[in-house]
């Protein structure tokens, strides 16, 4: 549904966006993750048709968007990160002005239809004849969601469309935007990290303009998180971290923090070998006290942080 | 082409309606109808006032050279001050609110939303026009003025708004902020009214081009009711040309991003 091949974008000296390349197929939700200032919003105006690449190409729904700008547009439904609302127009004016926008060759009875209908799906129904310049943020972007959903487009781009709403909403949201999934194909852009776990099948991690990951959350998570990693806290004097690497199973044995009397280790563990027990004993035998063990799983987050920041020199030493 | 039409009007639309929703329309409607009811009573003032003159019969007096035209002159300068008002918000304030993300990724052409804010704003002109045509209509009831150099009068104000419109555009398309666009719009619209200014100071063939860039120039023959092909072919060009500076600056608009 959407094609992205090679993609670049660069604004004089600066690449915005550097080589990217991804497809999202039909009903599929992508989540775009990154940093701000990862290249996001760059790239999914690029999609939109709002500005043109600097070099590779871009399809949508079956058209290129620079070739044939028009009917690319037609089937896509955009949401920019600030909703672009006319302060002057009532929800219903804006949405049957964009409702005109996108589907003049309808007829006005239709057209009012479909604004009702938007407006029903996004909640908004309320603030219908409410000045959208004195709407509520989260309005404002129920409202500018109903913009992108009027036309059903088949490709819906939503830039970070969960910003600024308080936690019902936000559910509400995601819910809404699951719910559209299947008959809308959807990219969206988000730094929560929650999110993209919770709304989208996959996952392109975007960093400084390029694509660092691109996987299901799930995968991402197993896939990083590698062999598995213990967290051991001891109450004992001595070497214990000696001792403790003795244990059959355990590659590695890292000391992560501690006090005069206890203290944490990270342990490195083979893939597929449950050494809790055995650690418990060791630590157990030595008259130790073992204050905590419990395994680390890598949360998204910190696979973000990982790909983004730490990864650098690596992806450095690749080219 | 009928999508082309409707795409436009469906953006002029929303211009008038952004118009007439705030007080723009509105404040500057009643500005150009006390100033213009200023000048009208200046000059119906003088109109009527009775010649001093000796012998003979009183002198006949011409309504529409010595009322009326010299109004609509008038008038023409007051839309230099005005004009800047109605265009200066028309990109810069969708650039700033992030409107214009709306306009550029909806399946409508640039020229199209070029053409759909410029209707717009012409469509405000002509409204204001009309309001002081009400002033010229009441001159029927007490005269016999001659009404086509009114039309033609009419006209090529309009005609000469319209230019203003189309560079107030593009000046609009280059700023984010609206009052730099205003301020810098009255500037240039100013520059082309006294171009002309500096042809006595220079040689011949400058001399003929600052003459025939002025704007002025081209108003008066319309004022005196002549309708000439000449100065018709100058409005179209400098409106066109306007509306295409408005093109290329939106179009590397998208560009630099």
């Amino acid at each position: 549904m959407i094609e992205v091949q090679h993609l670049t974008k660069r604004y004089g000296p600066v690449t915005a966006v550097d080589d990217v390349s991804f497809r999202v197929e039909k009903g599929e939700i992508l989540g775009f993750l990154g940093p701000n200032g990862a290249g996001k919003t760059t790239t999914m105006r690029v999609l939109t048709g709002y500005m043109p690449a600097t070099e590779g190409k871009a399809v949508v729904a079956g058209f290129d968007v620079f070739d044939q700008p028009i009917e690319a547009k037609a089937r896509t439904g955009y949401l920019p990160e600030t909703p672009p609302l006319y302060p002057d127009m009532t929800v219903r004016e804006y949405l049957q002005f964009v409702a005109r926008l996108k589907l003049g060759a309808l007829g006005r009875a239709e057209r009012s239809q479909r604004v009702e209908t938007a407006m029903r799906r996004t909640h908004v129904d309320d603030m219908a004849n409410r000045a959208c310049g004195k709407l509520s943020k989260g309005y404002r972007q129920r409202v500018g969601l109903a913009q992108a959903l009027i036309h059903d487009p088949d490709v819906l781009i939503l830039d970070e469309p969960t910003a600024g709403l308080d936690p019902k909403q936000i559910i509400e949201t995601r819910d809404l935007i699951r719910s559209l999934a299947g008959d809308h194909t959807i990219v969206l852009s988000t730094h929560i990290l929650p999110e993209v776990a919770q709304t989208c099948q996959r996952v392109v991690i975007i960093n400084k303009g390029r694509v660092v990951a691109e996987d299901t959350p799930d995968n991402l998570t197993h896939q990083l998180k590698g062999a598995a990693t213990l967290y051991v806290q001891v109450a004992a004097n001595g070497d214990t971290a000696d001792v403790l690497r003795a244990v059959p199973g355990i590659r590695g044995v890292l000391r992560v923090d501690g006090s005069a009397e206890t203290t944490g280790y990270e342990i490195d563990v083979e893939p597929n070998v449950d050494v809790r027990r055995e650690i418990a004993r060791t630590i157990v035998n030595r008259g130790w006290g073992l204050l905590e063990l419990r395994p680390l799983r890598m949360s998204l987050e910190e696979i973000f942080l990982q790909l983004t920041t730490e990864e650098q020199p690596e992806e450095a030493a690749r080219e | 082409m009928s999508r082309t039409i409707r795409n436009v009007m469906t953006i002029a639309g929303k211009e008038l309606r952004s118009y007439f929703g705030s007080p723009v329309a509105w404040v500057l409607m009643g500005l150009f109808a006390i100033l213009f009811g200023y000048f009208y009573n200046v000059y119906l003032n003088f109109f009527v006032s009775p010649m001093q003159q000796q012998f003979g019969p009183p002198p006949t007096k011409n309504v529409n050279s010595e009322m009326i035209r010299p109004l609509l002159q008038n008038a023409s300068v007051l839309i230099l001050f005005l004009l800047p008002m109605i265009t200066m918000r028309t990109y810069s304030e969708e650039k700033r609110s992030g409107t214009i993300e709306l306009l550029l990724t909806s399946p409508v052409t640039d020229v199209q939303i070029i053409l759909g804010k410029f209707v717009g704003a012409i469509g405000l002109y002509a409204g204001l026009l009309a309001v002081t045509f009400l002033y010229v209509i009441l001159l029927f009831g007490f005269g016999s003025p001659e009404w086509k150099p009114i039309l033609s009068g009419y006209l090529g104000l309009f005609l000469l708004g319209a230019s203003f419109v189309s560079i107030g555009l593009f000046i609009s398309s280059t700023t984010k902020n609206q009052m730099v666009a205003g301020a810098a719009s009255f500037v240039v619209l100013l520059m082309f009214w006294i171009i002309n200014w500096f042809a006595d100071s220079s040689g011949p063939t400058t001399a003929a081009i600052l003459n025939y860039l002025s704007v002025t120039q081209h108003f008066d023959d319309f004022g005196k009711g002549v309708i000439d092909t000449k100065h018709l072919v100058f409005y179209a060009s400098f409106i066109a040309f306007g509306l295409f500076l408005t093109l290329k600056s939106v179009d590397s608009e998208r560009w630099r991003g």
